[in-house]
């Protein structure tokens, strides 16, 4: 049975690593030039928050550098998805192309061919998202370094969230395939609907799924504030007033006038909460996954014919 | 070895088209005493029918003493009673041939002719001597 | 040969929705036998191999395959009973010689030497991938694998539709090999009712998701007739026999019958039926109408 469900996923499991190959060649050789214009800069010694007019410099010059760059591989977050609906397939076309009246009558029963069809694509989904976050982990080091893990794109993909978007990508087109039985249809609605999860999460759910905390300083940032995502930025006595750009002393200009000494108050997620938001969101895609995917193993048994 | 066929028009059941095809095969020496008659998979494979009908007509013929059936091995044909002589049956077949040649020629067509030999064998036709 | 029906059913029903697709449905399929599953599209014939496959769940009534039940028992029971599904199925991305292993790998009992042997007098080459196939020899692939399972039980669904006469012959030439060397029980479903009665021994017609006929066919056959006569009523006759089909010209009238004894009515001629006529007059049969009418409407299964 092994060899069948194997053999059976073989092209959608040679197109994922064919898909994560493409990522290590462009991320690879980009990589190891970042890691060395890095200690090129010497930029080893200008972590933190403080803004030292040399360090400033290195760091804005660096960051040019490699903008473009990590724009697109902020994309990368779409990659869980598309991995995932992928390997939905080999089990969808069973249900579309009515193979599985040839399999389920062979001798062994439904419930063995489900759990077999079903735990390989959740492994290799496992897997491929655990390749993928090693992978831009190491991509992103300096990155890290500098700014911290909370950022954005970042967030998406070196923690274990990664995991959780493709289990769950893959969970909705399962789930999408029991019920329509057409594979081109299920995958396409379910990359829709893990796009559309993925804002949502990401825009209103993400930074409040564990308590942020709240700061109040004059002056520079505090040190606690050092690599952590600013939720919002008010001059206290002025809290509808929420500031942009650079946290503390930074935005002096665009606090309101005659408040001096400008009091500034932060609410935010420090760096130390990274772990913590990581796996609520990702117990939080898990969830859903399994669901899904019990849906579909349901489904299935119960209701094809 | 006997080769059979089946005319699926003739109204005559299945199994009974095997057994006068063995009958038959018998008379006219093509299956004589000790020879074996085809498997029933044999027979089943190359006129594609229901193994229960070849079965069937394997014991009709048992029943009639014509074969007997050896577990195991297959089905043989029975030793017979004396055989037609096939000179016999040869100067037989010539003058049949001769009548059929002359009521032809007096224009009697194939199904009067056939008509005309039915009746002839009927058991219990009277033959009149002109 | 065991007196063991091979089939059982009592009330077997399927629903879809609101559409009943099968129902009321009682027989014995016996051990060893050929049975032709008859009937028009849409009658019934697939969602009943389905349910003595276990690929659906009765909404009414039993089914009994080898004595066991084939959703609850279908790990002991799979293994006893081969099936090829209509349009016979393969999974067209596998070579053939890819097909026989997954057979061999998800089959305990599976004879790889027959499976082999078969598929090169069929003259095929095994590294072919099925969708390279013509539909016929798709069709020989599934058999290949029904037959090399060495079932108790071949179910077959519309095997034939698909091939030409050629292929059509050694088909049923395979099935047939294989009943006389094992005995196996097979069922055969098809809408093609010539043929029928010298492969088959034993038929069921399926109209309007109901059985109408199911028995063997030397009885159906014997049990039949052709009754011709002056124009009359049929009232007389259908008092003592079941009157399938009647037809009237100006001065004839025309019965099926399904005798009940002896005819002993002599006003009528009477005439042996061949199997096709009879199994012709039931497709177009309704029960209460004694009525020959046009054929059965589209019952729709999933």
């Amino acid at each position: 049975m092994t060899w069948v469900a194997w053999r059976l996923q073989r092209t959608e499991t040679l197109i994922t690593l064919g898909i994560l190959a493409l990522l290590a060649a462009l991320l690879v050789p980009t990589g190891i030039n970042m890691a060395n214009a890095y200690h090129h800069l010497g930029l080893s010694s200008c972590t933190g928050i403080e803004q030292g007019s040399a360090c400033g410099q290195k760091i804005g010059d660096f960051q040019m550098r490699f903008e473009s760059l990590t724009h697109l591989t902020d994309w990368f977050t779409l990659v869980p998805g598309v991995i995932g609906v992928l390997l939905a397939a080999p089990f969808i076309f069973d249900l579309e192309h009515g193979t599985y009246r040839l399999a389920w009558t062979q001798s062994i029963t439904r419930r063995r061919w489900l759990a077999s069809k079903l735990s390989l694509p959740i492994a290799a989904a496992v897997v491929a998202a655990g390749v993928m976050i090693l992978l831009i982990t190491w991509w992103r080091t300096p990155d890290i370094r500098l700014d911290g893990r909370l950022g954005n794109g970042t967030y998406d993909a070196v923690g274990t969230v990664a995991i959780g978007y493709t289990l769950f990508a893959l969970g909705l087109a399962l789930a999408l395939g029991a019920v329509w039985r057409r594979a081109a249809a299920s995958i396409t609605v379910a990359f829709v609907g893990y796009f559309a999860v993925r804002i949502f999460v990401d825009t209103y759910l993400r930074d409040h799924l564990v308590a942020p905390l709240k700061a109040t300083f004059k002056g520079n940032p505090p040190a606690r504030l050092n690599h952590a995502e600013i939720l919002s930025q008010t001059v206290l006595g002025h809290p509808h007033v929420h500031l942009q750009g650079p946290v503390g002393a930074g935005s002096q200009i665009a606090a309101p006038k005659g408040a001096t000494p400008t009091v500034f108050q932060a609410v935010y997620q420090p760096a130390s909460h990274f772990w913590p938001l990581q796996l609520t969101e990702t117990g939080l895609f898990v969830g859903l996954a399994v669901l899904l995917i019990a849906f579909a193993a349901w489904w299935t048994h119960e209701r094809t014919v | 070895m006997i080769e059979f066929h089946l005319d699926s028009r003739s109204g005559v059941p299945a199994y009974l088209q095997l057994v006068q095809q063995v009958r038959q095969a018998i008379r006219l020496g093509i299956l004589r005493p000790g020879d074996q008659l085809p498997t029933v998979k044999e027979v089943v494979a190359t006129l594609t029918i229901n193994p229960n009908t070849v079965l069937h007509a394997y014991r009709q013929l048992d029943l009639e003493g014509l074969t007997e059936g050896r577990r195991g091995v297959g089905t043989f044909v029975a030793e017979s009673r004396p055989a037609i002589p096939a000179s016999d049956l040869r100067s037989l077949r010539t003058t049949l041939d001769r009548w059929v040649a002359r009521a032809r020629e007096a224009g009697v067509d194939e199904d009067t002719i056939a008509a005309l030999f039915a009746e002839a064998i009927r058991p219990d036709s009277v033959s009149r001597v002109a | 040969m065991s007196e063991q029906a091979a089939v059982r059913t009592d009330g077997l029903g399927k629903r879809y929705g609101s559409t009943w697709a099968l129902r009321d449905c009682t027989l014995e399929i016996p051990a060893g036998s050929v049975t032709a599953l008859v009937g028009p599209n849409g009658a019934g014939k697939t969602t009943l191999l389905h349910l003595l496959i276990g690929l659906g769940k009765p909404s009414a009534g039993r089914v009994e395959v080898l004595g066991l039940s084939p959703r609850r028992d279908a790990a002991v029971l799979l293994p006893r009973l081969s099936f090829v599904a209509q349009d016979h199925p393969l999974y067209r991305g596998l070579s053939i010689a890819d097909t026989l292993k997954l057979a061999r790998k998800l089959n305990p009992s599976w004879d790889e030497e027959r499976a082999q042997a078969r598929i090169e007098r069929l003259g095929l080459d095994p590294h072919r991938k099925v969708s390279k196939l013509s539909g016929g020899q798709q069709a020989q692939v599934a058999l290949t694998l029904a037959l090399s399972k060495e079932p108790e039980l071949l179910l077959l669904d519309e095997p034939v539709a698909s091939l030409d006469p050629l292929a059509r012959r050694e088909f049923l030439g395979a099935v047939l090999e294989a009943v006389a060397d094992t005995q196996m029980t097979v069922v055969i479903s098809s809408h093609i009712v010539s043929e029928l009665e010298r492969v088959c021994d034993h038929l069921i017609t399926l109209v309007d998701s109901r059985a109408q006929l199911a028995g063997s066919i030397a009885e159906i056959v014997a049990s039949h007739r052709l009754l011709t006569g002056p124009r009359s009523d049929a009232a007389s006759v259908a008092r003592v026999h079941q009157v399938i089909r009647e037809s009237h010209t100006e001065r004839q009238t025309t019965l099926l019958v399904r005798a009940n004894g002896h005819v002993y009515d002599s006003c009528w001629e009477q005439h042996e039926v061949d199997l096709e006529e009879i199994v012709l007059a039931y497709l177009g049969y309704r029960p209460g109408a004694n009525r020959w009418e046009a054929g059965a409407e589209e019952v729709v299964p999933v």
